[in-house]
């Protein structure tokens, strides 16, 4: 190794302190950004893998049934059809122990071994489920408080209760995890519902287009003629269900958070890289000296920027080698939560090649671009002016207006006079400082603001909603009679009837297109009939009013509707809607924010009848109890009061159940955003330590100074901590204001994709932990240097260099 | 390596003008001066604190440049190169002694002394240090060798700064007070020491102050106000 080199290394080892905090931040931003990277790439091929590789149906038609083969072979010869395979959907009701009942969505296949669309993979158990078994989605089992082998109760149209074997459970990479939508899904063959003794028709064909598998067009296209060939052969096309082509049904909000974490691990990535610029130019200025020494005996620019660019580089280095295994092993560990928020099925966490060669170009590169300015400057400088500096004859020229002013102000303090004056004398370091600590501060209080806002939005959903149970009927009942038989049920305080009926859009030739999944739930929306004097939601308007009595054909739309099917329609226009089969044209007359709610059109039970031609009947109602209402016991009184009028449950849906569902939804979001800000205090506390603790080390020699004139020990340390804790105020109000344009940024961008909307204001809880933080770990940091330099003898400091 | 005859003038300035501000608040730091410095002389350079003594020595040393006037040292126009330039001519023709040795204290002495071939890359690697051991036995400190410069006496470290003047074995010397941080015991080693240095050919052009330390040059220039106010081998120049 050659002498410059050697000379290199011992002062990387003299500066070992504030390099490893280089290191550090260095380290902790890669470990957000590989984290990060890991998880966009695998899931970016685990998704498709999961989700595309179970053959998603590409579109649904619902039908009237009893298909027979010739006419399912004549489906299967239309152009561009890879596919098409008979099923249905049953809404029905399980035991899940306690008298609690959930609900459960069977999916019922002409056979396990035939299906090709939709695939499932089997989990445990005997697979495929035996004639007479019921298979779980895997993600439900917990939910289901049973077993594999174990028998449990469903309630079934038609059938009432009957008991049923767990055979296995599987894995349905099409539907959202169980507990987050709290249904259970279960999968029978029609074999073992004819058994069950339900004879209902398998009333849903699924296609699989072969060209054009992500063209919505193409697929609708397809879907129309398969209509046709359907109708043709005397059957009726109810509706035709398109989901977004080749996405999970989660998809949005998995791309939302990944790009939302990766966007925060570059901005994290490139504060660690202004750190290092800042150090490194700290380090710069205090080696000026020798810098120019070494020039003075030979060195050119070339060889001086040489030492240090190398320096950064392994800085880089090291920190890459720390960060990228940690930022996978957390990387597996995240995509393993996103998984199971996902339902995910991974085949392979292994991370491309291509991973560790952008770590270690951003490792490297990021640090060098920002210390590679301030590196030149200082190789570039001449001999005399760097002489000039490390001398101290340039601080009286740089002494400047704004110093003059400060110079001005009178203190009653010296240490707060000498602290104000000596922050404002180095501005460029001020402004260095103040702005990474800005940076990291804005980043934190944004991403706590972000975290609230969607909390918010699940305790606004919880606080609309003055109804602890929804009762959903199997089919139409006396409106009157429910009413009457539950609000005799003791705990009952107020009962609505709230019918609900399955809803879609119609298109030129009537027939029905839907974006929806398979389950029914993500992507469709329902029509339910409000009471406009309803006392059991705060319907709070985004727009327009909400309904009246006097409304013929008014309706109300909630924010996800709006966002997701109705984003065309103003106030005031009119829409085209097949309700139960029927045609309606409804008006727009307002938009209700609902947050984390399905989409939702809200009319009055006027209009409900008309729509579905079945005046003074409802299938839902809302149950408000008294306080301190026993939401089980009354759950099992309303059931046996209904069943004495005859009126089967279908389920009856508790308010924590929606509650748990909607916070299930925004749970990962909440977790990531708090990951984030762990990040960005760990990132701001490194750069706070740094920059301060270089500050004091450069003015040891100036505290020698003011020892030698008769400052105390106290005296330096309140000065510094004064300056440190002046530097911190300054960037917490930087911070606060640059983090609302940032939360406000994210913010519109996340609501956007999430379909949702996201009001955000500064959150106190974040501002105040930020602030106390720093305004401690700047007592902290600035003291302990402080005490170490004041400590030293006046020779020692005035010889300190 | 020798660079001429004893009386060839190696260092020739012409009109050298320096001056410092703007034209509202001009500071001459040096006026109009023309010098020769024969090969082979001990030159000391005196005069009070701000007669221009230390700007002399940086426009001789390319540390700084002359506002007017030119700058010979050797086949060098020293005023017409960049300062890339200038540290790479630097490196290789001028040794420099500063007042406060301004040795690398991280390095230990016999590093200092080879840092100056690493940068000029003259010698071969594996010589380099021995080369350093040899000039440092030549000044009388081999044994610190090893240490790190804040081990040594101010008159050691001055010792092991002249070794490292003298690395690349440069015609010119230039010092700087050499001696302002030392004793008289250690001055007197010093300026004996650069003495015979330019008794072995080199060029030796030291700033000083103390007039009594006449003994040890061959030519005194005097400064003030930036004009040289006597020059005891305006004979020699004139001659050459």
């Amino acid at each position: 190794m050659t002498t410059r080199w050697v000379k290199m290394l011992r002062d990387a080892q003299v500066a070992r302190g504030r390099l490893t905090l280089v290191v550090a931040a260095l380290t902790v931003s890669l470990v957000a950004v590989v984290t990060m990277l890991s998880t966009w790439t695998v899931l970016r091929r685990e998704v498709p893998r999961s989700y595309i590789g179970s053959n998603p149906a590409s579109a649904q038609l619902a039908i009237s049934g009893n298909l027979t083969p010739a006419v399912l072979d004549s489906v299967r010869r239309v152009p561009n059809v890879a596919a098409a395979e008979l099923a249905s959907t049953l809404s029905a009701r399980i035991d899940v122990g306690n008298g609690e009942w959930l609900p459960l969505l069977l999916f019922v296949v002409p056979s396990f071994d035939s299906l090709r669309i939709n695939t499932l993979h089997p989990d445990s158990g005997t697979w495929p489920a035996p004639v007479g078994t019921l298979a779980i989605e895997r993600s439900a089992m917990e939910l289901t408080h049973s077993s594999l082998g174990r028998a449990v109760n469903i309630e079934l149209a038609g059938v009432g209760r009957c008991s049923i074997t767990i055979a296995a459970s599987v894995h349905d990479p099409g539907v959202a995890p169980a507990w987050q939508e709290q249904v259970v899904y279960g999968y029978v063959t029609s074999a073992t519902l004819s058994a069950l003794g339900v004879t209902e028709p398998l009333d849903v064909l699924k296609l699989v287009v072969r060209d054009g598998v992500t063209d919505p067009a193409a697929i609708e296209r397809t879907s129309r003629s398969v209509a046709g060939v359907l109708i043709a052969a005397g059957q009726r096309v109810y509706q035709i269900r398109i989901p977004p082509p080749q996405q999970h049904p989660h998809q949005r909000q998995m791309n939302a958070i990944v790009v939302m974490l990766l966007a925060f691990s570059m901005l994290v990535l490139l504060l660690g890289a202004v750190l290092t610029g800042g150090v490194v130019s700290a380090w710069l200025a205090q080696q000026a000296r020798e810098i120019a020494i070494m020039k003075a005996i030979g060195a050119v620019s070339t060889q001086i920027s040489a030492l240090y660019l190398v320096l950064v580089c392994a800085l880089g280095g090291v920190a890459t080698l720390l960060g990228v295994p940690i930022g996978l092993l957390l990387g597996r560990q995240f995509i393993g939560l996103v998984a199971t928020l996902l339902n995910l099925r991974l085949e392979s966490v292994a991370v491309p090649l291509w991973i560790y060669l952008v770590a270690l170009a951003l490792g490297v590169g990021a640090p060098v671009l920002a210390a590679a300015l301030p590196i030149v400057r200082a190789s570039r400088r001449t001999v005399r002016a760097a002489l000039d500096d490390s001398a101290g004859r340039s601080a009286a020229s740089a002494v400047n207006g704004l110093v003059r002013t400060v110079t001005r102000w009178r203190l009653s303090d010296p240490a707060l006079t000498l602290a104000v004056r000596n922050t404002f004398r180095r501005r460029a370091r001020l402004a260095m400082t103040a702005a990474l600590l800005a940076g990291a501060g804005a980043m934190f209080i944004a991403s706590l603001d972000l975290r609230a806002a969607w909390e918010r939005n699940v305790a606004t959903a919880r606080q609309d909603r003055f109804f602890q149970l929804e009762v959903r009927l199997r089919g139409d009942a006396s409106q009157q009679r429910v009413v009457a038989a539950i609000a005799a049920v003791p705990g009952v305080r107020t009962v609505e009837s709230w019918g609900t009926q399955h809803a879609a859009r119609v298109g030129s030739d009537e027939l029905e297109i839907q974006q929806s999944y398979p389950d029914g739930g993500h992507g469709s929306f329902t029509f339910r009939a409000a009471p406009p004097q309803t006392t059991l939601i705060a319907h709070r308007m985004a727009e327009g009013r909400w309904l009246t009595d006097r409304d013929t054909n008014a309706v109300v739309i909630n924010s996800m509707a709006r966002a997701l099917s109705f984003h065309d329609l103003a106030l005031g226009d009119s829409v085209a809607l097949r309700v139960n089969g029927r045609p309606v044209v409804v008006r727009v007359v307002g938009v209700m924010r609902e947050p984390l709610t399905q989409a939702t059109l809200l009319v009055t039970p006027a209009l409900m009848a008309l729509a579905t031609g079945t005046p003074d009947s409802t299938n839902a109602v809302r149950v408000q109890l008294a306080s301190g209402g026993d939401v089980t016991r009354a759950t099992r009184d309303l059931t046996a009061a209904l069943a004495r009028i005859d009126v089967e449950v279908r389920s009856v849906q508790t308010e924590a159940r929606i509650a748990s569902a909607q916070g299930g939804h925004v749970y990962i979001l909440v977790f990531a955003l708090g990951f984030i800000a762990l990040v960005m205090a760990i990132v701001g506390m490194i750069g706070l330590a740094s920059s301060l603790g270089v500050s004091v080390f450069e003015r040891t020699r100036e505290f020698g100074v003011m020892r030698a004139v008769g400052c105390s020990t106290r005296m330096i340390v309140r000065t510094v901590v004064a300056e440190g804790v002046l530097i911190a105020l300054v960037s917490i109000l930087a911070a606060v204001v640059a983090s609302r344009v940032l939360s406000l940024t994210v913010g519109r961008v996340l609501a956007s994709i999430a379909a949702q909307e996201l009001t955000l204001t500064i959150s106190p809880s974040g501002v105040a932990v930020w602030a106390t933080g720093l305004l401690v770990g700047t007592v902290l940091v600035s003291s302990i240097p402080a005490l170490r330099a004041a400590r030293l003898t006046v020779r020692d400091a005035l010889s300190h260099v | 390596m020798r660079h001429g005859s004893m009386h060839d003038p190696l260092v020739r300035l012409r009109d050298v003008s320096k001056s410092y501000g703007t034209d509202a608040r001009r500071f001459v730091a040096l006026d109009a001066i023309s010098l020769d410095i024969a090969t082979g002389e001990c030159v000391a350079v005196v005069g009070k604190s701000g007669s221009g003594k230390t700007t002399l020595i940086n426009l001789l040393t390319g540390i700084d440049t002359p506002t007017s006037g030119t700058i010979d040292i050797g086949a060098h126009a020293i005023h017409r190169l960049s300062q890339e330039g200038l540290a790479a001519w630097r490196g290789r023709n001028v040794g420099i002694v500063f007042q406060f040795f301004q040795l690398l204290p991280t390095l230990t002495i016999a590093e200092n002394v080879m840092l100056p071939m690493d940068f000029c890359e003259v010698y071969p690697r594996r010589e380099r240090r021995a080369r350093a051991l040899a000039l440092l036995e030549r000044l009388e400190i081999a044994e610190q060798a090893d240490k790190i410069p804040a081990d040594l006496s101010g008159g050691q470290q001055q010792r092991a700064a002249i070794a490292r003047a003298l690395a690349t074995d440069p015609p010119l010397i230039v010092a700087d007070e050499p001696t302002g941080n030392l004793d008289s015991v250690t001055s007197d080693v010093v300026l004996s020491f650069l003495a015979a240095l330019a008794q072995d050919g080199k060029t030796v052009i030291t700033v000083s102050h103390e007039r009594e330390l006449d003994r040890y040059f061959t030519r005194t220039i005097s400064l003030r106000d930036g004009v040289v106010i006597e020059d005891t081998g305006a004979a020699l120049t004139a001659l050459i």
